[in-house]
């Protein structure tokens, strides 16, 4: 069996789920998000042992059947409509919160990318920037910082050539509006402000020249790269998530041997089974990091470029416990139960 | 402190009271401007610094400087935004209009109107209309043949008069594109296209079914022009069925006259469901008036032909109907 969690309305779900059946898998979709205001977890201790049942509403679900799980693009846990009063709706997310974690650590299956905490610690940039530079990769002279005083000597140290990024994606509005900070390249206008850096830390760059940026999607042990030549584009040529795709091009790369193996080794290394990692290919021929997604998006890879990304998480999900070979003749113990030291560590469970 | 100690000190308090929004731009300048004629000796000029993509705006006060020489003065006050946050962009910074799932950018929208038909419809709707195609084949990648490649680029530079290599790539030249990305956008064409003609051929024979009537095959006769003119020649409308059209050449006034045989479908409406030997209207029409009168009717054939014709008419109510149900953003701000 097969969970995914993820949004109803995830595209990249609809794309591997045919996939899936093709190999004769069996699905389970759930948002948590339904959780806890219509489906139910239920997590039972006796005999020395547990059983853990999500009843999704459309079904019910033994976890411990389950062999492998993607977590997509999950909601937060919510409470039901009726549940009106905040403080309440908070105390009704974090138990839900706590009762989740706790039944996706005991489930014995494998995770794509990994479970909750693992990718939350991988995504954190400073963390895998650190343990890319470790492994080898060329990564561009960085800071981060909320400190003023340090703008200007980056700027300078850039030649005047400096972006900025921020830390985390987030949302937050300008004027009542939606704004987004994209890579942003810096000229003289922007030192004028520096006093706001106090507030909050940001990511200060070299702008590394492009021959294209690169793409990389890893899945378990397999790679795919992606080159997006953005130049000839106005306004995504500093950061092609401006998606002006009439003046992008995509299209597959090949990366030297040696690079391959190191992307797959440095998702690993941060305990991920899939990542999303974005290099620039300079003029020179150099290959630079600049940071890798745990969950980033792929559609565009496997849609833009032709690389197989859908077929080998389906692969990769499968393979959990051979549902290709023996799909649905397989025994379904639903009463079987599990001792607690079956718990399978995310990181062990991949290597 | 020397006088123009005390005027920067005055020209950093203006700049941190100045309203850092484009729309209050002019608000900025009289103020700047008042504060201009405050210190004559200065020639104090404002320099607006739109920003684009976001409503922040920033100055600068340029000040003669008694010694020689100019002084720029800048000034950003500590208003607790954090710095990513003032240089952000609004997250539709760049682009035209929202269709569902499609984000089409200024740039793609000054592409696409290059290949826009201009025929019944307006650009807003016709824009609309192929952001609605790109949602339906987004998750198209498939491969596009050589053929409807070449059918593309073939009717879209017979369609500008690009009838050899050279004249097209002078136009691509002044249009600033690449043969690359020329490549690209006829590729992005040919598969709207080729979705198109799936989606009549999937729709035209159940449209036919529904109502065949549509595809009849009509020979109608009809006037357009000013209303008393129109009304003016009802007679001889009326007397042309069994009568030939000859008396069509001798009508009275300032109308146009035409003469042909289409699917009913695809006649004025008034006279699509008439029936031999009826006249209709006069009734308003393209800032005019209209009347007309059916001179046969054959009822329709399920043929090539009609079918495609149907395929057509049905595909355009599915795009209607898409329309209807798509959730369209303009992003004119």
């Amino acid at each position: 069996m097969i969970l995914i969690l993820s949004d109803r309305r995830d595209d990249a779900v609809e794309l591997v789920l045919p996939k899936l059946e093709r190999r004769g898998a069996r699905v389970t979709w759930w948002d948590p998000g339904d959780f806890p205001a219509r489906g139910r977890l239920t997590a039972a201790f006796a005999d020395g042992g547990h059983r853990i049942v999500l009843d999704t509403g459309a079904e019910r679900l033994d976890l411990a059947e389950v062999r492998a799980v993607w977590r997509r693009r999950p909601n937060a846990p919510r409470p039901a409509e009726t549940v009106t009063e905040p403080s309440h709706r908070r105390h009704a997310v974090w138990q839900a919160e706590f009762l989740l974690d706790g039944a996706w650590e005991l489930a014995p299956a494998r995770w794509l990318p990994s479970r909750r905490e693992v990718e939350r610690r991988a995504h954190n940039k400073i963390i895998h920037m650190a343990r890319a530079a470790a492994l080898g990769f060329r990564v561009p002279e960085t800071v981060y910082t909320n400190d003023p005083a340090e703008l200007v000597p980056a700027y300078e140290r850039a030649g005047g050539n400096l972006i900025a990024k921020q830390i985390n994606s987030d949302e937050f509005t300008l004027d009542g509006a939606d704004h987004r900070t994209y890579t942003t390249v810096l000229g003289r206008r922007h030192l004028t402000s520096r006093h706001r850096l106090q507030h909050e830390p940001v990511i200060l760059q070299p702008y590394v020249p492009k021959a294209v940026e690169l793409r990389v999607i890893v899945v378990g042990e397999r790679v795919f790269a992606a080159e997006i030549d953005a130049r000839d584009s106005r306004t995504a040529r500093d950061d092609w998530r401006h998606y002006d795709d009439d003046r992008v091009r995509y299209a597959a790369h090949r990366l030297p041997d040696g690079l391959e193996r190191a992307c797959a080794e440095l998702t690993a290394s941060l305990g991920l089974t899939y990542g999303a990692i974005d290099l620039i290919l300079t003029p020179d021929g150099e290959y630079a990091f600049l940071e890798i997604n745990p969950n980033g998006a792929w559609g565009f890879v496997e849609q833009r470029a032709g690389l197989p990304v859908s077929d080998a998480i389906a692969d990769w999900l499968v393979a959990a416990d051979g549902i290709a070979e023996h799909a649905m003749s397989a025994p379904v113990n639903d009463t079987a139960t599990h001792p607690a030291n079956d718990t399978v560590d995310g990181k062990t469970d991949h290597e | 402190m020397s006088d123009f100690g005390s005027a920067l000190e005055s020209g950093a308090r203006l700049l941190r009271g100045l309203p850092r929004r484009r729309a209050h731009v002019a608000q900025a300048r009289r103020t700047a401007a008042a504060w201009a004629a405050d210190h004559p000796g200065l020639q104090a000029q404002l320099v607006v610094d739109e920003r684009p993509g976001t409503p922040v705006v920033d100055f600068d006060l340029l000040l003669s400087d008694p010694e020689g020489g100019t002084v720029a003065l800048s000034a950003q006050a500590e208003d607790g935004v954090p710095w990513l946050i003032d240089h952000s962009t609004h997250w539709a910074a760049g682009q035209l209009v929202t269709v569902d799932e499609v984000h089409l950018s200024v740039a793609q929208a000054l592409t696409m109107i290059r290949s826009l038909s201009r025929r019944d419809t307006t650009p807003h709707d016709e824009i609309v209309d192929q952001c609605l195609i790109i949602n339906e084949v987004a998750g198209d990648d498939g491969p596009v043949s050589d053929e409807e490649l070449q059918a593309a680029a073939d009717e879209f530079r017979r369609g500008r008069g690009l009838h050899d290599r050279a004249a097209t790539l002078a136009w691509l030249t002044e249009m600033g594109m690449t043969p690359g990305q020329f490549e690209d956008y006829i590729g992005g064409i040919a598969r709207r296209r080729s979705f198109r003609r799936r989606k009549e051929a999937e729709l035209g024979p159940a449209r036919l079914a529904a109502r065949p009537g549509d595809f009849d095959r009509v020979r109608a006769a009809w006037i357009t022009g000013p209303e008393g003119d129109v009304t003016g020649n009802l007679p001889v409308l009326a007397a042309l069925h069994g009568a030939g059209t000859a008396a069509l050449a001798e009508l009275d006034g300032e109308v146009e006259t035409v003469i042909a045989e289409r699917f009913a479908a695809d006649l004025p409406a008034p006279l699509r469901e008439a029936g031999p030997g009826t006249v209709a209207g006069p009734v308003p029409h393209g800032g005019g008036f209209l009347a007309g009168a059916v001179l046969g009717r054959t009822a329709a054939r399920d043929d090539e032909r009609t079918l495609a014709a149907a395929g057509r008419v049905a595909f355009t109510e599915w795009l209607a109907e898409r329309r209807r149900r798509a959730a369209v953003e303009w992003h004119w701000s």
